[in-house]
Parts: C-alpha cells; sequence; structure tokens
C-alpha cells in the first residue's frame, strides 16, 4: 500500500510476514501518540474517505509510556468495532508517560482495509532519536 | 543474533538450537523444517521469538517450532512450550489475540455429483447463513447472564439451546467445555465485545469452505473418521473474536507488572506471564477458558448454520443433505495435559500458538470413536489450494507434547501479497478454475492469496516425515466464504 494520505505523517508501513507494523516517529510523546493513530487509521481504512463527524473525549492512564501507547491504540481499535468509527482528527490536551486526555473525531469508512483485532507488545519500545522520539508498533490482524 | 549455523541437525526434518546458544535461554529450542524451510525462520524473527519462548521459567524439554512457522508477536506461529504446572508460567503471547482459533470439520452423506448442480445456491445459502466480514454481529444474542453460563459450558451450553447435538459435543476437543473457566476474570468491555458475535466468522484469514475429499491416504483410518473419497465435506475456521481479543489484550497488559512482581526477566515485552500457580496465572487461565469456550460455541453455532444451509437447498434434492461432525480443533490454546518427560509423567501447560493437538492412540483425550487411531488433525490449506486430514501419532507424544501444524503459514507480508496481486484478479482466475467465492472484500482476498503462504503439502510432507502425524486425507475447496 502506499502511504498516499500525507508525505509527512510520522509513519511508515514496515515489513510483517503475518500481521501489520509500523514504525512511528514525532518530535514528542504527543506528536508520536498521534502519529500512531494516524497510522492505525490509515491501515484501517483510507482515511480520506472519513468525515470526522463524531467526537469522543478520552482520559487513560498507565503505568508506563509503552502501556499508554498500546491502551490508547486499543482505544481506537475498540471504538472502531463497536461503532465503525475510524479517527483522523486528533487534539490531545496532555499526554504525559502515564496519562493521556483528549479529543478524537472521526466518522464510518466505507470500505475497510484491514480488521485490526489488537496492538500488540511486540518489541515495542519507545526510544529517543535525533528527530525525537520513535517506536515501533506491531498490530495483529 | 541467532543464525541458521546454530542450529544442528537431529533427524531429517528436525533442528536443535543448544540451550548454550543464549546466555538467557533454559532448554534448547527446535525447528521441524526440511532444509528449504529453514531458512524462513531467519528472514523474519521466528528464531528470534522461538528462542525468547525457551527463556520463560518452569519451560520443560525445549520449545518448538511447527512447520507452519512465521513470525508472530510474542511466541512465533507455529510455536509449542510445555511449562511445568507446578513452577512454570502461563503467557497471553503463547496464545495470541484469537483465543481458540480453530477448525471443524463436518462432512456429508453426499458425493460431488450430487452437491455440483446446486454449488452456488449452496454457497448463498451459506454465505446469508453464516455472518462473516469485520465487526460483524453473530447469528445469536446473548443477555449477560446467558454469556456467563455459555463461557463456562461452552458446547454444553449449545447443547442445551438446541445448537448441538451430542455427537457433536463428543467430537469436539475437550467435548466443546475447557474446565475452570471464571467470568469473574472477564472484563465488562470484553463481554460487551462479545455479547453479539456468536456466531460469525470474522474476517482475516477465517473461512468457510465447500471441499470434496480428493485422495485417501489411510483408508483405514479415514473410515473411522467417516471420509471417503469424492465426499463433500465442509471446513468452518475461526475464533473467539473481540471477545478473546479483549481478554487477551487486558491481560497482555495487566501482567506487566506481574513479570516485576515475580522478579520474571523477559526478553520481549509481549511474553509477559505470571506464575501458574498465582493470583494472575490462575485469573488469566480462568478468562482465557471462558473465551476458548466461547470460540467452540461460535463454531457451533455456525455448524447449526451449515446444516440449515445445506437443508434449505438440498432438501427434496438430494437422499441425505444431513452433515455429521468429523472433529473440532482449538489452535490457540493453553492447557492442562499430562506428558511423559524422563520416564515420569507429569503435569504441564502446552501452549500451543498456531499449532494443534495431535495425540495418539490411546490417549483418554481422544474420543472413543477415534481412540484406536488417534485423533483427527485438520490442517488448512491456503485459499483455493487443499487441506489436509493427519492423524495423531505415538511419536508425537514423545517428541512434540502431542503437537503438530495448524496449516500452510505464512511466507508473505500482506502489504507485499496487495503489491503483487489484484484481488478481482485473483478472484477471476479461482471462479476460471471452477471455485466459487463469496468475500467482503476483494483486498482482503487478495492478502490471503496462495503465494502468500507456504505449500501445505510440503508443510504437511515436514510432518508426516518428523513422525508428528500421518496423512489421511487431502481436500480440495469447491467454494470459499470469507470476511
Amino acid at each position: 500500500m502506499e502511504n498516499s494520505w500525507d508525505q509527512s505523517c510520522g509513519f511508515e508501513e514496515i515489513p510483517h510476514t503475518a500481521d501489520v507494523a509500523l514504525r512511528v516517529w514525532g518530535q514528542d510523546l504527543k506528536e508520536l501518540f498521534v502519529n500512531a493513530a494516524r497510522g492505525l487509521a490509515w491501515l484501517t481504512a483510507d482515511p480520506a474517505s472519513i468525515c470526522p463527524e463524531k467526537e469522543k473525549s478520552l482520559d487513560l492512564s498507565a503505568p508506563d509510556a509503552e502501556t499508554l501507547l498500546v491502551t490508547w491504540l486499543g482505544e481506537l481499535i475498540y471504538l472502531n468495532e463497536r461503532e465503525g468509527l475510524v479517527f483522523t482528527e486528533f487534539d490531545l490536551e496532555e499526554v504525559m508517560p502515564m496519562h493521556l486526555r483528549g479529543v478524537v473525531r472521526g466518522g464510518r469508512p466505507k470500505e475497510t482495509r484491514h480488521l485490526i483485532k489488537a496492538a500488540t507488545f511486540s518489541g515495542l519500545s519507545i526510544r529517543p532519536t535525533e528527530r525525537g522520539l520513535e517506536t515501533t508498533v506491531t498490530f495483529d490482524v | 543474533m541467532v543464525e541458521k549455523k546454530d542450529f544442528r541437525r537431529l533427524d531429517k526434518a528436525v533442528w536443535e538450537l543448544p540451550k548454550e546458544a543464549r546466555p538467557d535461554m533454559r532448554v534448547p529450542a527446535r525447528i521441524f523444517a526440511s532444509a528449504e524451510m529453514l531458512d524462513a525462520a531467519f528472514r523474519d524473527r521466528t528464531a528470534e521469538q522461538l528462542v525468547n519462548t525457551a527463556t520463560l521459567p518452569g519451560v520443560l524439554k525445549y520449545t518448538m517450532a511447527m512447520p507452519d512457522f512465521h513470525e508472530g508477536y510474542g511466541f512465533p506461529i507455529g510455536g509449542v512450550a510445555a511449562m511445568d504446572a507446578k513452577t512454570g508460567v502461563i503467557s497471553p503471547g503463547g496464545v495470541g489475540y484469537d483465543i481458540n482459533c480453530g477448525v471443524r470439520l463436518m462432512a456429508s452423506h453426499l458425493e460431488k455429483e450430487e452437491v455440483m448442480p446446486h454449488l452456488r445456491d449452496l454457497t448463498n445459502a451459506l454465505y446469508r447463513a453464516c455472518p462473516s466480514g469485520v465487526g460483524e454481529s453473530g447469528r445469536i444474542r446473548v443477555s449477560s447472564r446467558e454469556l456467563d453460563e455459555l463461557i463456562v459450558e461452552g458446547s454444553r451450553w449449545a447443547l442445551k439451546r438446541g445448537l448441538a447435538r451430542e455427537e457433536d459435543l463428543a467430537h469436539t476437543e475437550e467435548e466443546g467445555t475447557l474446565p475452570g473457566a471464571d467470568p469473574s476474570k472477564v472484563s465488562a468491555r470484553a463481554r460487551e465485545r462479545g455479547g453479539d458475535q456468536i456466531g460469525s466468522l470474522g474476517a482475516g484469514n477465517h473461512f468457510l469452505e465447500i471441499d470434496v475429499v480428493e485422495e485417501i491416504f489411510d483408508p483405514e483410518v479415514a473410515k473411522a473418521f467417516g471420509l471417503q473419497e469424492n465426499q463433500i465435506v465442509v471446513q468452518i475456521h475461526c475464533g473467539s473474536r473481540g471477545f478473546g481479543h479483549q481478554i487477551c489484550d487486558d491481560y497482555v497488559k495487566s501482567l506487566q507488572s506481574s513479570v516485576r512482581k515475580y522478579g520474571i526477566s523477559i526478553p520481549d515485552r509481549e511474553l509477559v506471564c505470571a506464575p501458574i500457580d498465582s493470583p494472575e496465572g490462575r485469573a488469566y487461565y480462568g478468562a482465557m477458558a471462558c473465551a476458548v469456550n466461547y470460540a467452540f460455541v461460535n463454531r457451533q453455532v455456525l455448524a447449526m448454520g451449515v446444516r440449515e444451509a445445506f437443508r434449505d437447498v438440498l432438501q427434496g434434492k438430494v437422499r441425505n443433505y444431513d452433515l455429521y461432525q468429523v472433529y473440532d480443533v482449538a489452535h490457540n490454546i493453553a492447557k492442562f495435559e499430562e506428558h511423559e518427560i524422563d520416564g515420569k509423567q507429569v503435569q504441564v501447560c502446552v501452549h500451543r500458538k498456531g499449532a494443534t493437538r495431535a495425540f495418539g492412540p490411546g490417549r483418554p483425550e481422544v474420543p472413543e470413536a477415534y481412540r484406536d487411531v488417534g485423533q483427527p488433525v485438520l490442517v488448512p490449506g491456503s485459499m483455493g489450494t487443499a487441506s489436509y486430514v493427519l492423524v495423531g501419532t505415538k511419536k508425537a507424544m514423545e517428541l512434540s507434547f502431542g503437537s503438530t501444524c495448524h496449516g500452510a503459514g505464512r511466507v508473505m507480508s500482506r502489504a507485499q501479497a496487495l503489491k503483487k496481486i489484484w484481488g478481482p484478479d485473483l478472484k477471476q482466475e479461482l471462479e476460471e478454475r471452477g471455485l466459487v467465492i463469496r468475500a467482503g472484500s476483494t483486498k482482503g482476498l487478495a492478502e490471503e492469496a496462495p503465494v502468500a503462504y507456504k505449500d501445505v503439502s510440503q508443510v504437511v510432507e515436514v510432518v508426516q516425515s518428523a513422525g508428528l502425524a500421518r496423512k489421511v486425507a487431502r481436500l480440495r475447496p469447491l467454494a470459499v466464504i470469507k470476511g
């Protein structure tokens, strides 16, 4: 799949034999989390086809940044399965290593690319880089 | 980094990495593969993930990758590891998100020629009767109270509700009810996701197929399984849907703190675990068993849908449209079993992730009807190719804790498959070969193209050569329904 949503999305798909995986980067934790969520949206459907008419407020906690990232993505996956929503806009007020609060907006896509079952911890580690932070996320499909 | 040269060949299809190869290994790691297949374990993270499983506390004998192996998360797919039930750990990453994903084989009394004139109608009826696709609701909905009963009782609940026959239960692994299910360990969110998905296939590699028995390799065992050449059979491949995904998700997160609490060092956070004999370990097992039972009911409800579709289309047109159950096997599960290790009977917790139980003759867990020959093992191939029915062996009991492969195993990522294959072209090609295809999405079809998988026949040859199971019959698909 070509990443046609935006050339500066902050994520790219990397090879995985059976599931799907993304390399995600950002200047800080907030941007990393947003880019991971954008990557999830891109894996799930064509983001350009989505009208972000539904809004959800999220307030999530976890014992560390990696668990918070899995929890954040897991929340979006859950809302996709239950309400068919794919989220493309993210207003995060606060992203601390153990707490996230903000609003997400999304809509129902016409066609789904992947049924994402879960975001996993496989090889998950948020690393500092020259441009900020980077991680890989493997999704079970 | 583990390399191919570190593995030594023990037998034609058995390769072992000694435990000295990495300081954190507690036992050796074995790969069952032909020389040609082995390379694939080093092209992705299969070998590394297999070695990681050999570091878990209480792991016994050696950990294994079956020949349909490929990279997973935590355990590799095709991974098998047995832990000492007293001193070992249990790991949600050793079971996976789709808990008790499995396969059910139902056999008809009909020959191919009797069904072919009605194949298209039958496929359409099955497509209607068995909901498939992303987030699709199932054939039945249950209240919260009913869900509690269902996840404890498994197929017995379906029997009470008139959704199963006694003989279906007799021909299901664990008779469709894994003991030890504890609904109090299941989150509200898992219940919410599970309440309306019972009797649905889902998407991904899940499918429903009408097949013909193309070749019999072992007539005596095939007769015991009720299979004969040219017979029409049906395969159902699915699991515990959002219910199981949520349980795995919940426990992979909550057990992150358990590894710290119990001082367990793990090389990958997806391998989180807890001592089997601990509050956390018991909680995961209790919740996982609920998902196992949910998946047995899911396939059972779909099986009744298949029977209804056969009745609706074939009543009055053929002599007998009924279907009987050959067997139902789990391939993502952790179970307590007794195995012989160094001459002693030991209670172990076997993790099978993308692997199938393959118990040989004489084991009490094998249904009475099959006990003299061994249990049926169902190995679906990639879409449009072939599937196999195997039989468990005594050698598998010695070599692999009674385990074998579960399918063909991917060799190509979904993204690569989409680059190479155009879904509508593949659909047309398969239809030109006489297959009837009903799929929710042509992209999904392309991702599951045969080229993305190993050749299931080669996988089965390795299994047979290593003695992990024996060939009984080969099935050829006539119609495929995919989510």
